[in-house]
């Protein structure tokens, strides 16, 4: 076990340097203040910083990295642990109910509303939450939660409270804690709507074919309660398959989050990212190279961490797959 | 399906759509700026800010992402198909090198791969995002494909076929590619599907194709919520863009859906 988690982490280290170095080369071939230079030597002092610390610690455009992009990658993992909390505590409601009901009308409503749900995009998704519950002056919606910005924070003058004229304060302790998740909150409904539709139906066919098992007969026919055969049996041979499956989802799950993050402007990895990448539209403006590939190597990290993780759970839960 | 004709008759709108629009149905007057939608006037969609009807807007918008999209899933599909089976038959180093290929594809989020090689196609148009989408949208075609020809040349009949002296061009195309014809049309879809997704997002991002060269969905949507924050614009502006958008998508996915269903051999209960 433990040399099988060596070996994939080496070639997943590899891989991460091959994909980074490419990118590398990608952007300050194209980017300026990079692009005035030969690209290897670039790349060379660039990789001679490495190990020191400097290629990843003083930007090009002489800003701070590891603070700016590490506390923006602070918000996204913030915004992805929300999300999948909701996914979890409402996927799994959600799947055992139409697989306990199935042929029912319920089931065929819940059938068509989680299919509804993966097919959307994110973006919008995003932007119906952000106008349909956020507070923006003469929308339409209900103003249940803000709709732009991090706790203490209007970007663009957005955000604005309409009566103060003021951003509401952060605050400090657990009032911030607790305006951070009234900010995060409608982001991350957005992007748990989809994987909550995906995740239900998955479970809901994974408890089906469970409750056909012989085993689930033998349960009944003991005289076991209906609801103790559901959830003491059925989710829990489901869920062997249910844990993992979400884990390797987050590669999806990422690139929903930087565009959430992006659309509701809370100054995480999109917002960040998205906005170099704008920077460099006119092609004049110098973007800072280190910084984006500081963010890729975040974004790579989680992406190897993640599938990491979803082996080892495969391997934990599921014995038969411990072939190496 | 039900759904197979709802995609067929939205993408031939799309397709002959812009042709049939005559001028006479943008007004750019003062009366009809931020108009909501009404039955009459052919303003089924409503308004945007300087007056240009939506429902014109998104017709070309339509005309153009569909094309995108199935080209680039057209493309990405023929190169897949033919680089995952040379990989799926001959085996050896080429596999190797291909396999080594698409893992290095799984390292980063694909949302972020485009955001970063669209900056080289500035100023983005309809035909370089097809292209830009083909160079990486063949991967996972390949390795569906890889996986399903491996397994299937080492049926009885291929094996029959070969001993029976059969160039490998004919074992290829009389054999191999009929029958993995079906696990081809199923990754085809989920491929459209996912090309639709990911053009929209990256317009949307204002990192695509902009409003000022062509329309797109992704961009009308951008637009409209852009300037919804801006100028006061209704939901309508990015709402249609939208619901046609999810329309295509929910469709796609059934069709893929339905084939996938239709070609699974029968469960033995």
């Amino acid at each position: 076990m433990g040399a099988f988690i060596l070996r994939r982490l080496a070639l997943g280290f590899l891989a991460m340097f091959v994909a980074l170095s490419g990118s590398f080369f990608f952007f300050s071939a194209k980017f300026l203040p990079l692009s005035e230079s030969p690209i290897l030597h670039n790349y060379w002092v660039w990789l001679r910083g490495i190990p020191s610390g400097q290629s990843l610690n003083d930007g090009l455009l002489g800003g701070h990295l590891v603070s700016i992009v590490g506390s923006a990658f602070g918000r996204t993992m913030l915004l992805l642990a929300l999300t999948l909390v909701i996914v979890v505590v409402i996927a799994i409601p959600v799947g055992c109910l139409a697989a306990a009901m199935r042929g029912s009308v319920v089931d065929y409503v819940l059938r068509i509303a989680t299919y509804i749900a993966w097919a959307v995009p994110v973006f919008v998704v995003a932007i119906l939450f952000q106008e349909g519950f956020g507070r923006i002056a003469g929308g339409w919606g209900t103003g249940w939660f803000p709709s732009i910005g991090w706790a203490g924070q209007c970007p663009n003058g957005q955000g604005i409270d309409p009566h103060t004229f003021q951003c509401p304060a952060a605050g400090h302790g657990f009032t911030h804690v607790a305006q951070v998740i009234y900010h995060l909150m409608l982001p991350a409904l957005a992007l748990a709507l989809g994987f909550i539709g995906l995740n239900a139906r998955y479970l809901r066919n994974s408890v089906v074919d469970a409750l056909d098992a012989p085993y689930v007969t033998v349960a009944r026919a003991k005289g076991l309660p209906e609801r103790v055969v559901v959830m003491r049996h059925a989710l829990r041979n489901a869920f062997v398959a249910f844990v993992p499956a979400i884990v390797s989802d987050i590669g999806v799950l990422f690139g929903g989050a930087l565009a959430v993050d992006y659309i509701f402007q809370l100054g995480g990895l999109g917002t960040l990212f998205i906005g170099l990448l704008q920077l460099n539209a006119d092609g004049n403006t110098p973007v800072d190279t280190y910084e984006l590939q500081l963010m890729l190597l975040f974004a790579a990290c989680v992406m190897l961490t993640a599938s990491m993780i979803g082996e080892i759970l495969l391997a934990l839960f599921d014995p038969r797959t411990r072939l190496d | 399906m039900i759904s197979g004709f709802i995609l067929v008759a939205i993408f031939i709108v799309g397709a002959l759509g812009p042709h049939f629009v005559s001028p006479a149905l943008v007004h750019l007057t003062d009366e009809w700026r931020n108009h909501p939608p009404t039955i009459t006037d052919w303003n089924l969609f409503g308004t945007d800010a300087i007056g240009e009807n939506l429902l014109v807007r998104t017709l070309y918008g339509l005309h153009t992402s569909e094309i995108t999209a199935l080209a680039a899933t057209v493309m990405a599909t023929l190169i897949g198909v033919a680089l995952g089976s040379i990989a799926g038959y001959r085996g050896g180093w080429l596999d190797v090198a291909i396999m080594r290929v698409t893992d290095l594809l799984g390292v980063f989020p694909l949302i972020v791969v485009f955001l970063a090689v669209y900056t080289y196609f500035t100023p983005v148009t309809a035909w370089k995002a097809t292209f830009a989408l083909t160079i990486f949208l063949w991967i996972p075609v390949a390795r569906v494909v890889r996986a399903e020809i491996s397994s299937i040349r080492e049926r009885e009949f291929v094996q029959a076929a070969l001993s029976l002296g059969a160039s490998d061009r004919r074992v290829f195309l009389r054999h191999l590619l009929p029958t993995a014809s079906g696990t081809i049309i199923i990754a085809a879809t989920a491929l459209l599907a996912q090309v639709f997704v990911l053009e929209a997002t990256l317009d949307f991002f204002r990192l695509g194709v902009s409003t000022a060269t062509q329309n797109t969905l992704g961009n009308l949507i951008g637009e409209g919520q852009a300037n919804v924050f801006a100028l006061g614009q209704g939901w309508w502006s990015w709402g249609f863009p939208a619901g046609v958008l999810l329309v295509i998508l929910v469709c796609t996915n059934l069709v893929g859906d339905g084939i996938a269903e239709a070609i699974r051999p029968p469960r033995q209960r």
